[in-house]
């Protein structure tokens, strides 16, 4: 709708006053039509409708973060209030736990691929239909509606040292696992039901990503003869890199910060402080150990992680994107 | 991509693998729900030969679980409309409406949507609690207004601009004030977006537990979904009842996905497109 989009360019001021984007000149003469109110209170509208939002967004989410930054210079406990300096970097540093939880957040970066192309290659099949795709949709998607606890809890039974899996693992005859318990393995266990439960989310984006795709491409490619691969290689990844770069972004920020239900239901940090993510981290230091300026810092690390890998993953799959 | 048999295969048999993967966990859980202690522990996979509906009443009544619903509702409802209200406000006036500083604003909402919970959890926390509102109703709701809000005038104000300028000009000609555009004109033009994005405010503040768990420390508060965690430490020898609690929690959502699906999916593509 190119004349919506138009008319929402800023205009000069001087005609703030005037709720008719884009009214010809002609129409002036209705400027004082309006009843209720005069002409004042019709300039303060466009103030009074956005206040509210204005209001809470800067006052419970931009001001806490500022003051977030501010707080993580600042001493816990005795030193509370006085200025520390970056003692509690250097502390939250030298702790292991913050370590692993690091250290995790780089596991997640490994797999971001595995969980993008997930979603993406189901979505390139649903999309070129496959028998039954408006089946699989609406199956894959189900559970990104679910709860992250209700998620945990249900592979908490499934996952049981003496549960399900492992009575199947046992039934063909290979060694249970300790799916929950294992320190090496249980941060991927984790990393996999979250992909479990949120890979329909990425699948929708994705489907929404296809229908603004030229389908001519696709018929084209398809009357060449170009076999499945090429034509993801050749078609599909070029018309789709704002998709992909979304996904990946959007899945990142999910990893990173949308974990927590699972982590608390699941495993609550261990075995042996394994599946501490920095999100986790932040909490624990907040609610039970109360060291709210150290959980200041782990806030700020976690913002500024999360900044740089959306540039990163901005700019690297820009120019991929180029280049194809 | 199917014109020859076995590549067709290679494609539907993973994904039919795949669908019954995401189902299964959930047919389990129900079917676990429906067994004795005994049952389960005798065999775990077999299907559930009578049906305990009883153990939903144990978990239902054992743990106060229908305070915790209580208290979900009455949360995610204020929250919902509050939402509502406040992010089409702002739509209309970021969509239709000229003034000074509408950039900056909507670019604001914009970088609020990118801040996470837990970046400013802890002096949120502060900030609500030197104001008293830390275990009250009207300060979860207040946090859950602010943490989805960003996403909410998002939306509304990408689906205000796909509505022509003109109608919004030819209500102000008929004598409408901005704010009689708003209710006559824009609201209930905006019903498809509302009931979108609405759903998708309503599932995240009715999923959360990190929110609920910061802000409402005692246990008369909890939401649905705090209870939940509280049901795994009560049956944690009594699976089919822990189960039960699982179901009974899982329920709603899984009606109003069944029931609303379409509304769901085009909420959460209308966020990765527009804009």
């Amino acid at each position: 709708m190119p004349l919506g989009q138009s008319s929402v360019r800023p205009v000069p001021t001087g005609r703030t006053d005037r709720a008719r984007p884009g009214a010809p000149a002609r129409r002036g003469d209705t400027r004082r039509r309006p009843a209720s109110g005069g002409v004042r209170a019709e300039r303060l509208a466009p103030y009074v409708l956005v206040g509210p939002a204005v209001a809470v967004v800067v006052l419970l989410r931009l001001y806490p973060l500022v003051l977030g930054v501010n707080f993580s210079f600042t001493g816990d406990g005795e030193r509370n209030g006085t200025t520390v300096g970056l003692d509690n970097y250097l502390e939250l540093f030298r702790d292991p736990l913050f370590r692993t939880a690091l250290g995790n957040v780089g596991l997640l970066v490994l797999l971001l691929p595995v969980a993008v192309a997930i979603p993406g290659l189901l979505a390139t099949f649903i999309h070129l239909r496959t028998p039954g795709h408006r089946f699989y949709r609406s199956v894959y998607f189900f559970p990104a509606v679910l709860s992250p606890v209700i998620v945990g809890a249900i592979f908490n039974l499934l996952l049981a040292y003496d549960g399900p899996l492992n009575a199947v693992l046992g039934g063909v005859g290979l060694s249970p696992v300790d799916w929950l318990g294992d320190p090496d393995v249980a941060m991927v266990t984790v990393v996999g039901v979250h992909v479990w439960a949120t890979f329909g989310m990425g699948l929708v984006v994705f489907l929404a990503g296809f229908a603004t795709l030229d389908s001519a491409l696709l018929d084209a490619a398809r009357v060449d003869g170009a076999s499945l691969t090429q034509t993801i290689r050749h078609v599909i990844v070029p018309g789709l890199s704002r998709t992909i770069q979304f996904v990946t972004v959007t899945t990142m920020i999910g990893m990173l910060t949308s974990m927590f239900g699972l982590l608390y239901v699941m495993t609550a940090g261990g075995p042996e402080g394994s599946t501490y993510l920095p999100e986790y981290y932040i909490w624990i230091q907040q609610g039970q150990l109360n060291r709210p300026a150290l959980a200041s810092a782990a806030s700020t690390v976690l913002f500024l992680i999360m900044l740089v890998v959306g540039l990163a993953q901005i700019s690297l799959l820009r120019r991929a994107g180029k280049e194809t | 991509m199917s014109r020859t048999g076995w590549a067709r295969w290679l494609v539907v048999v993973p994904m039919t693998l795949l669908a019954l993967a995401t189902i299964y966990p959930l047919i389990f859980t129900a079917n676990v729900a429906m067994k004795t202690r005994r049952e389960y522990i005798l065999d775990r996979f077999s299907p559930a030969g009578v049906l305990h509906w009883e153990n939903l009443a144990t978990a239902w009544n054992s743990v106060g679980m229908a305070r915790y619903v209580a208290n979900s509702l009455v949360v995610v409802t204020s929250s919902v409309v509050l939402l509502l209200l406040i992010g089409s406000m702002a739509g209309f006036a970021l969509s239709r409406l000229r003034f000074r500083g509408s950039g900056v604003i909507y670019l604001g909402c914009l970088a609020a949507l990118f801040v996470p919970f837990q970046v400013i959890m802890v002096p949120l926390a502060r900030i609500m609690g030197d104001a008293g509102l830390v275990d009250t109703y009207p300060g979860l709701v207040l946090v859950y207004v602010a943490q989805f809000l960003p996403f909410t005038v998002f939306l509304m104000t990408s689906y205000y601009r796909t509505i022509p300028p003109e109608i919004v000009d030819a209500a102000r000609i008929d004598g409408n004030s901005v704010y009689g555009v708003y209710r006559r004109i824009m609201l209930p033009l905006g019903r498809p977006a509302l009931l979108s994005v609405g759903i998708l405010d309503a599932l995240f503040c009715w999923n959360d537990v990190i929110i609920s768990l910061l802000m409402m420390p005692s246990a008369d508060h909890r939401t649905l979904m705090v209870g939940v965690t509280a049901l795994r430490g009560q049956y944690s020898d009594d699976i089919p009842t822990f189960a039960s609690g699982v179901l009974i929690a899982a329920v709603p959502v899984l009606a109003v996905y069944l029931f609303l699906q379409r509304q769901i999916a085009d909420g959460v593509a209308a966020g990765s497109t527009k804009g």
